[in-house]
């Protein structure tokens, strides 16, 4: 059985397209300074660092945790870098939770980052490979024909990718930090937009931002004595499968149903749609909505698309759901970070310390996170109370 | 049996990137423009050349910024006789831990010097400024002999 441990402090940087008044040290050190601080702690306080980043041809650094040392205060602590492409900030955060959950650290803090402005994140991602066929694809390249599967495998009318994407601009709106602020944006700029990767719009995309987030993880002792609530870790579950095999499920992966099977048993939670107050879902283009709702059991298979139109996941539309209050990924979306910053947000929710994206009463939240070819899936379920 | 064949391909890959320096580093680049070197004072009061953001035992924020010399000696080197083409130098050289005037701390560049039996642990060296200035490491064109 493992430890109790919780988030006791939580930083972010202001998403945003470039961030040229800093160094990416000087980035990942805002947040995790920030951190720091409403943890009320110094650096002689942390135990060890848990750093996650998206490939290291993203931005061509290599090692980026050698590099960062110094700005993350590991001098004489144990530090380690953690690689799950785009799930990256989710597993990082898992990673941290479980150095806290085993015993073997009191306090450690977990830092996510990516700086898109210095970087080639987009072709980075499908970089040619010797002995292989060259995708060249980019990423909305990958989704776009699974998406295109799950339109025709649901029957589900061609505007829900638009609600998801105005849904989730408005939402961001409501928070300070979201890259995106557009509160004036409608279905029809949305629908009006280029076309990207048919069916996927500009607009239904998420953006380039550069941005880093921070948390830190202590034990059952030193959560009950922080100065601000603590969301205490329910459960953690990471999964994998191979990114390409004949017959493989991709619309509705078996790696994220059975991650957050996992996940919820922990957490005590039968009905996800019921029992969850609110999801941080990773949903960098809208119609991962839906097939998200659906994989992760908040709807029946076919069904996740009534969710999202009926706006049972809207913070605007007072939703019995809300997906993505802060806005998601369709509003920030520093890659490396973009895992941690859902796990983060599904603890400031519990926390009760959301601003205007609050869901009003939020007491369990779900933090989620996929990457690769949607084949790594990492989830965590954050309480206001223990258990 | 036939003789296996072993796959072969050539292969390229680049990328552009971009480098924000930040404050500290940027200084330094910006100083070598100039045609000055400039360390930054560390929590223990050392002066740290090439500046970092960050102190490498307490973590703290840096911003003391000093001035130090362009001339300073060897710590250690290690000799190059016969550069290869991606080398600063055509001509024999020595790779070399350089603390200048003012700096508490060594930093790595190049020296210029006509034989191996020239060089000694405490040897006078000074900064070769390249022709044109723009705020880049190389900016330095090595260090010779004083």
């Amino acid at each position: 059985m493992a430890n109790l441990a919780a988030v006791v402090g939580i930083g972010q940087t202001k998403y945003t397209t470039k961030r040229d008044d800093v160094s990416i040290a000087g980035l990942v050190r805002e947040a995790a300074q920030n951190a720091l601080d409403d943890a009320g702690i110094g650096w002689d306080d942390i135990d060890a660092v848990i750093l996650g980043k998206a490939p290291d041809m993203f931005e061509g650094v290599i090692m980026p945790e050698i590099y960062l040392t110094d700005a993350l205060g590991c001098n004489g602590k144990p530090m380690l870098r953690v690689h799950t492409a785009g799930s990256v900030g989710g597993s990082t955060a898992l990673v941290a939770a479980s150095h806290v959950q085993s015993g073997a650290f009191n306090r450690v803090l977990t830092v996510a980052f990516e700086k898109q402005s210095e970087s080639n994140a987009m072709w980075a991602l499908s970089n040619p490979q010797p002995f292989s066929t060259h995708l060249n694809a980019g990423a909305g390249g990958y989704f776009a024909p699974i998406i295109r599967e799950y339109m025709r495998r649901s029957n589900a009318p061609d505007d829900v990718g638009i609600k998801v994407a105005v849904k989730d601009r408005l939402h961001g709106a409501r928070n300070p930090l979201a890259h995106l602020q557009r509160p004036d944006i409608t279905m029809e700029e949305v629908k009006e937009s280029f076309m990207l990767w048919d069916p996927i719009r500009f607009l239904e995309s998420c953006p380039s931002s550069d941005g880093a987030c921070a948390m830190v993880i202590a034990n059952e002792e030193l959560a009950e004595q922080s100065a601000k609530p603590p969301a205490w870790i329910r459960g953690v579950a990471m999964r994998s499968e191979p990114t390409m095999y004949a017959g493989r499920e991709e619309v509705n992966p078996q790696a994220g149903k059975d991650c957050a099977a996992d996940v919820y048993a922990q957490a005590g939670i039968t009905d996800p749609r019921r029992d969850l107050d609110c999801a941080e879902v990773y949903v960098p283009f809208s119609w991962y909505e839906p097939m998200w709702l659906e994989n992760l059991g908040f709807a029946p298979e076919g069904e996740g698309w009534k969710l999202t139109m009926e706006g049972a996941t809207s913070l605007d539309e007072g939703g019995d759901i809300p997906w993505n209050p802060s806005g998601g990924v369709l509003s920030s979306n520093p890659i490396g970070a973009s895992g941690m910053i859902r796990f983060a947000e599904a603890a400031r929710q519990v926390r009760g310390d959301a601003g205007d994206h609050q869901v009003e009463g939020a007491r369990l939240a779900l933090g989620h996170a996929y990457g690769g070819g949607a084949q790594f899936f990492a989830m965590w379920v954050v309480g206001a109370d223990k258990a | 049996m036939p003789e296996s064949e072993i796959l072969n391909q050539a292969f390229e890959l680049g990328y552009t990137y971009t480098r924000s320096t930040g404050p500290v580093v940027g200084r330094f680049l910006t100083g070598l423009r100039d045609r000055k070197i400039v360390g930054i004072r560390a929590s223990d009061g050392r002066v740290v050349v090439p500046p970092m953001e960050y102190d490498p035992d307490t973590a703290a924020e840096l911003s003391e910024f000093v001035d130090v010399s362009s001339e300073g000696e060897i710590v250690s080197w290690a000799w190059v006789k016969h550069p290869r083409e991606a080398h600063p130098s055509t001509e024999p050289f020595a790779w070399a831990m350089i603390r200048l005037d003012g700096a508490d701390v060594p930093m790595v560049h190049w020296v210029q010097a006509g034989d191996e039996s020239d060089l000694h642990t405490g040897a006078r060296v000074r900064a070769r400024w390249a022709d044109e200035t723009v705020g880049f490491i190389t900016d330095i064109a090595g260090f010779e002999l004083v």
